[in-house]
């Protein structure tokens, strides 16, 4: 029988690696990682269990599902957890504030430095040109997610519901993710559980 | 003062709706920045979120200290780049102690897959409130379907960088 009381789960903090270690692998990360937090969590990856060995791979992939599950910033995500992992609340701190303050810098850079250079025929040209890729890459992020996500017709509704919601104008976006994971619990199915659903619905 | 509070709390929200990769903060960006409060025009928030995907750190941050610096300089910048982060840490305080519970709960997974749909929704919606005014005429219609061709042939092989960048390439050739 169960008779200890129940505790949250305990992360084990290791304090073997300094603050100032963490900040700097983290800035580091920060500072040369292009792209989504998917692309800094890799890096990550690399730096903490691959090349320093802090942290084992299985720390990683818990943290990795954590971060994803949660809404917000992944990179950020990852940087609390594993740097709790390293050296406990001074370590997340340290890790989160060496993540960001990277780009910080460079995005106050550009904007004090090369704004003005935004109107110069050639630059805006350019600009334009990038700002149609970006539109192309929603378009591509629709296809991957609508392959992934719409294999019922259950899923198909909860989008249709959600998209009705998101074009009314005035209400925030955010509402539709929240209509959707409403309905979608209710009426959603995971990618490969169908079987199971259709399974029961027939059952009398 | 009030400036920084609304900045505030616009960039808390989108930090929170920031969910399954960084694609689906263009929506919420576009709501509050461009339609909501006219802090930019349109063309200067695209801009930004191509610049924010091709230099170092996540889409949401770099947009939070550009736009808060635009709007209310360092001040701004700091106000809106904290705000984006700061729900998230909460969240991760509040739920790590309990991370491996979480991740197994069935209510939790079964919620999950239609909040991914609703992910979906957005980028799906963004395509077009976004595409719709980015793109306005058959070429530019062109240089997009080339990006969007490009990206579905490399699929998972090319950096997202590289395609903005060509596109910026092709609009200096094409647009200039």
């Amino acid at each position: 029988m169960e008779q200890q009381k129940k505790q949250p789960d305990a992360v084990p903090s290791t304090d073997l690696v300094g603050c100032a270690s963490i900040f700097f692998t983290f800035f580091r990360i920060g500072l040369f990682t292009l792209g989504g937090g998917l692309a800094m969590a890799t890096v990550m990856r690399h730096e903490l269990v691959l090349k320093r060995k802090w942290l084992e791979d299985h720390d990683f992939m818990d943290a990795f599902s954590l971060a994803t599950l949660v809404p917000g910033v992944i990179a950020v995500n990852m940087a609390y957890l594993q740097g709790r992992r390293l050296h406990g609340k001074a370590g997340s701190a340290v890790a989160i504030i060496g993540t960001i303050l990277p780009s910080f810098f460079v995005i106050l850079l550009i904007a004090l430095f090369a704004l003005p250079w935004f109107s110069h025929p050639v630059v805006a040209a350019f600009l334009r040109g990038c700002a149609i890729a970006v539109a192309g890459q929603l378009a591509f992020a629709g296809f991957v997610f609508g392959r992934r996500h719409l294999h019922t017709w259950r899923n198909g509704l909860v989008c249709l519901a959600a998209l009705a919601v998101a074009v009314v104008p005035g209400v925030h976006p955010v509402f539709a993710v929240v209509v959707a994971g409403v309905l979608g619990y209710f009426l959603c199915v995971e990618r490969g559980r169908e079987k199971e659903t259709n399974a029961e619905e027939e059952t009398p | 003062m009030q400036m920084l509070w609304q900045l505030f709390k616009s960039f808390a929200l989108i930090g929170l709706g920031a969910y399954g990769g960084g694609m689906v903060t263009i929506p919420l960006i576009q709501h509050a920045i461009v339609n909501r409060h006219q802090w930019l025009a349109f063309d200067e928030m695209a801009s930004l979120l191509a610049i924010a995907q091709m230099t170092p750190g996540p889409i949401a941050v770099n947009a939070a200290t550009f736009t808060g610096f635009r709007i209310a300089g360092f001040a701004g910048a700091a106000t809106a780049t904290l705000a984006v982060v700061l729900p998230c840490i909460l969240i991760m305080v509040l739920v790590a102690p309990f991370m491996d519970r979480i991740g197994r709960n069935r209510h939790v997974r079964q919620a999950r897959e239609g909040v991914q749909i609703g992910v979906l929704s957005l980028i799906l919606y963004a395509t077009w409130s976004y595409g719709s005014m980015a793109i306005h005429n058959l070429l530019e219609l062109a240089i997009g379907l080339a990006a969007f061709l490009l990206l579905l042939l490399f699929e998972g092989r090319l950096h997202p960088v590289l395609v903005i960048l060509a596109g910026g390439a092709a609009g200096v050739l094409l647009l200039g």
